[in-house]
Formats: structure tokens, C-alpha cells, sequence
């Protein structure tokens, strides 16, 4: 969805339109909860932080700075109740490995399956500042400048600390043969 | 051998296409030169492929009605109306069509020794009278937030008629079961709007609805000649197990 798009949907938002709320839940709502899950490794929890993004974002429209892109809050919003919800929980990472639902679908679903489940988990073994741009990146497709602008970090930083991540994600994914 | 910061960053830039063509020529001189760079620009390019080839979790399919349900109204533009305003207000024809579809279906599911005549009547008048608007009195209503199913039940009342408006979103097959103890109520009829996919029957004391995965909006009317007071108990089932439990209370106003 377009910048336009979006911020037309929050201005009826913002004047009390229900379906243009839900319009934008329904653009986000896959997104934001994936992001969670990355996070937080567990789906009733990325469950509860999507609900709770989705309530603030809504109670929060007017503190939404339009000159600044809808994906680029709603995502700094959803990272940082993620954290908030590691914290709160007091589970520091790594956390336990939550097991690919397994056994329902054919030969490539189950691949499919257990290689989301091994990138989860050697997720799980890096730190959530090097996490968060790893899913920012490669799950929500985020460039580095869109990146920064979400983190509020310089183009440099967010590209050292992708870097680094990356090459703990190869060494992780190799122990575990991927 | 350890390689130079400046070639991993170069790697990874050329991986992300976020690189010069001047840093381009640099980094293909040192990969010519260099099989640990090579091996490393294959793996971090294989690790990067892994992880944009990643399938996207499916949010739970409730999830949207929940989030939907928790925002709390607004005063602003005016909301899309619920289900009994859009069905006392639509077009006669509109309604009567949706409501004799619920019929026909209702009716369809019926085994003859669970109708009585005087449901039979009561149903078919129901459908010519539904075709004016009808005053109805909120009486009760409840949320359900349950990982197999989520919405709202809510209790309403026209004259004689108990309404129960169900707006429901499940993730799997649900039996809904309605019990009311006082034997003087008797199932009067069954709609479905904006979705198929929910079957009825009924007996003395219990209306059973089947529902299909997915969002669906119906209602179930209830004949309560008496106008006493009285309870309905919902069940919802997935599976044979009872997911939630809960009680409607309808008192009719003096």
C-alpha cells in the first residue's frame, strides 16, 4: 500500500471510520504479527503483542507524524512491545525452540516447515538489537534507509549490525545443517 | 586468514545490491584473488536467500474480529451498522429473501418429529412481519476470546420474539448448542447473513447450530409467548469439546 493510501485510510481513522481501521488491519495484520513471532518465538504471544500494537496504534492516531511513513510506526511499535513483552516475561533469549507444526501437509510444506523452524531458532541465539534488523530486512523486506528510519539508528549502524548478524546466523544455520 | 572488514562489508553490500560500481570492481579484484572470500560470498548469499525464502506465518484467522471488537467505538463518522439494524432496515425484499433462505434451511434440517405446527406457523408468519421495521430491546450480550472461536452473542428482544445474534469467527467447525430450560419457548427461526455455512436444528429446550470455519453472522429467533424471564446457555463445541460456556439472561421489561 501506498504512502497516499495509507494516509488517507488514517485520516478516516482518525475521523472515526471503523472500515478504514480495519482496512489497515487488514494490510498490516500479517506483518506485524510475523514480526512478532520472530521476536518472541511463540504465536499466542506474537498473538497478544499484535493485538496490543494494533489498540495502541488506534488509541495513538494522533500522534502519528503523517511526514513519516504508516509502515515505519506501526513497525517500531511492534518491535519495541516485543521487547517490552521479552522483558515483562523476564525470558531472556535464547528462548525454548517452539517445534514447525509438523505432519500436515505434504514433503515440501514439512521442508518448508522445519527450515522456518531452524532460521527461528538460530534467531533465537542472536540478541534482539541484532534480531530486530534481521526481521526487518529479510522478513518485512525493509531497505537499510527504511530500517534506520524505523530504529532511529544511521545507515551505518543498521548496516554493521546486519552484517554481524548475518554471519552468526551462517555459523548457527551451519551447526545445524542448513 | 581472516578477511578485511572493508571485503565482508563489501559482500554483504553486493548481496543486498547496495553497491557502487566502482565497489563492485574492487570487490570482484579481491574475490579473484581470494577463495575464502569467494566461499563466503556463497554462503552469506545462500544464508540470505534461506532467510527472504522464509514462508510468512498465518496470523490465527479470529484474530482480525478480536482486534476489530477491542477498539472501542468512536463518536466520529457513524459506524457500519450490526446485524439487526441491517436486517430490520434493508429493503423488504433483501431481507425476506435472506430470511426465507435461513428458513428453507432451517426447515430442511428439521426432523418431522422435532416441528410442531405451531413453530411451523410461527416461522412463516415471521417472515412477513421481519419485512417492517421492528423495535428491539438489548437485553445481553457476551465475548467470547477463545483460541477455536471469538466474537459475539448477543440477546435481543421484538415483542414476543427472543433474538440471539451471533457474530462469530472460528477457526475450525463449531457446534453451538442454545439450551433454555422454560419449555414454553420454542424455536421460531433461523437467518444467515453475508455467509452460508451454519445449519440448525432444534428440539424442546435446545437449538443446535453447526457453523463452518470463518467469519459468520446469523441469528436465531426464539417464540416466547409467556414473555418470562429466562436464560439461554450456550455451548460451543470444536470437536466435542467444550471450547466456552455462557449464559444469556432475558427479563422482559415491565
Amino acid at each position: 500500500m501506498s504512502k497516499t493510501d495509507d494516509t488517507k485510510l488514517i485520516e478516516r481513522c482518525i475521523s472515526g471510520d471503523r472500515q478504514a481501521f480495519e482496512a489497515l488491519l487488514a494490510e498490516y495484520e500479517k506483518p506485524v504479527y510475523n514480526a512478532a513471532y520472530r521476536m518472541l518465538n511463540n504465536r499466542d504471544d506474537a498473538r497478544d503483542v499484535t493485538q496490543t500494537v494494533f489498540l495502541k496504534v488506534f488509541q495513538n492516531f494522533g500522534q502519528y507524524d503523517p511526514s513519516r511513513r504508516f509502515f515505519s510506526w506501526i513497525y517500531r511499535i511492534t518491535l519495541n512491545e516485543s521487547i517490552n513483552w521479552l522483558g515483562k516475561a523476564n525470558r531472556l533469549e535464547p528462548l525454548a525452540f517452539e517445534a514447525a507444526d509438523e505432519g500436515k501437509g505434504p514433503e515440501q510444506e514439512l521442508e518448508s516447515a522445519r527450515v522456518s523452524a531452524t532460521v527461528q531458532a538460530a534467531l533465537m541465539t542472536i540478541n534482539t538489537d541484532y534480531r530486530t534488523v534481521v526481521i526487518l530486512k529479510h522478513f518485512l523486506g525493509c531497505s537499510y534507509v527504511e530500517i534506520g528510519e524505523i530504529l532511529e539508528l544511521p545507515e551505518k549502524t543498521v548496516k554493521s549490525r546486519l552484517y554481524t548478524a548475518r554471519q552468526h546466523l551462517k555459523d548457527e544455520l551451519t551447526d545445524q545443517g542448513l | 586468514m581472516t578477511i578485511e572488514q572493508k571485503f565482508t562489508d563489501l559482500i554483504n553490500a553486493d548481496i543486498d545490491g547496495d553497491i557502487s560500481a566502482a565497489e563492485k570492481d574492487e570487490l570482484q579484484a579481491f574475490l579473484g584473488d581470494n577463495a575464502e572470500g569467494r566461499v563466503l560470498h556463497d554462503e552469506l548469499a545462500s544464508l540470505c536467500d534461506t532467510l527472504n525464502g522464509v514462508e510468512q506465518e498465518a496470523p490465527p484467522p479470529y484474530m482480525r474480529h478480536i482486534i476489530m471488537n477491542s477498539v472501542p467505538p468512536t463518536q466520529g463518522k457513524e459506524e457500519s451498522p450490526g446485524f439487526l439494524q441491517i436486517l430490520f432496515a434493508t429493503p423488504a425484499l433483501k431481507y425476506s429473501v435472506t430470511f426465507a433462505a435461513g428458513v428453507f434451511l432451517t426447515l430442511s434440517m428439521l426432523s418431522s418429529n422435532q416441528i410442531s405446527h405451531r413453530t411451523f406457523d410461527a416461522v412463516t408468519g415471521l417472515v412477513g412481519t421481519v419485512a417492517e421495521p421492528v423495535e428491539t430491546t438489548f437485553a445481553h450480550s457476551i465475548s467470547l476470546s477463545e483460541t477455536d472461536i471469538a466474537g459475539t452473542v448477543s440477546l435481543r428482544s421484538a415483542g414476543s420474539i427472543i433474538i440471539l445474534d451471533f457474530d462469530l469467527v472460528s477457526a475450525d467447525q463449531i457446534e453451538v448448542q442454545a439450551d433454555y430450560t422454560d419449555k414454553t419457548i420454542w424455536f421460531n427461526g433461523f437467518a444467515q447473513l453475508e455467509s452460508e455455512g451454519t445449519t440448525v436444528s432444534a428440539e424442546t429446550g435446545q437449538v443446535r447450530l453447526r457453523m463452518e470455519e470463518g467469519k459468520r453472522r446469523y441469528a436465531v429467533y426464539l417464540q416466547n409467548k409467556g414473555a418470562r424471564n429466562t436464560t439461554i446457555n450456550l455451548r460451543f463445541l470444536a470437536d466435542g469439546r467444550v471450547v466456552h460456556q455462557a449464559k444469556l439472561d432475558y427479563a422482559p421489561e415491565d
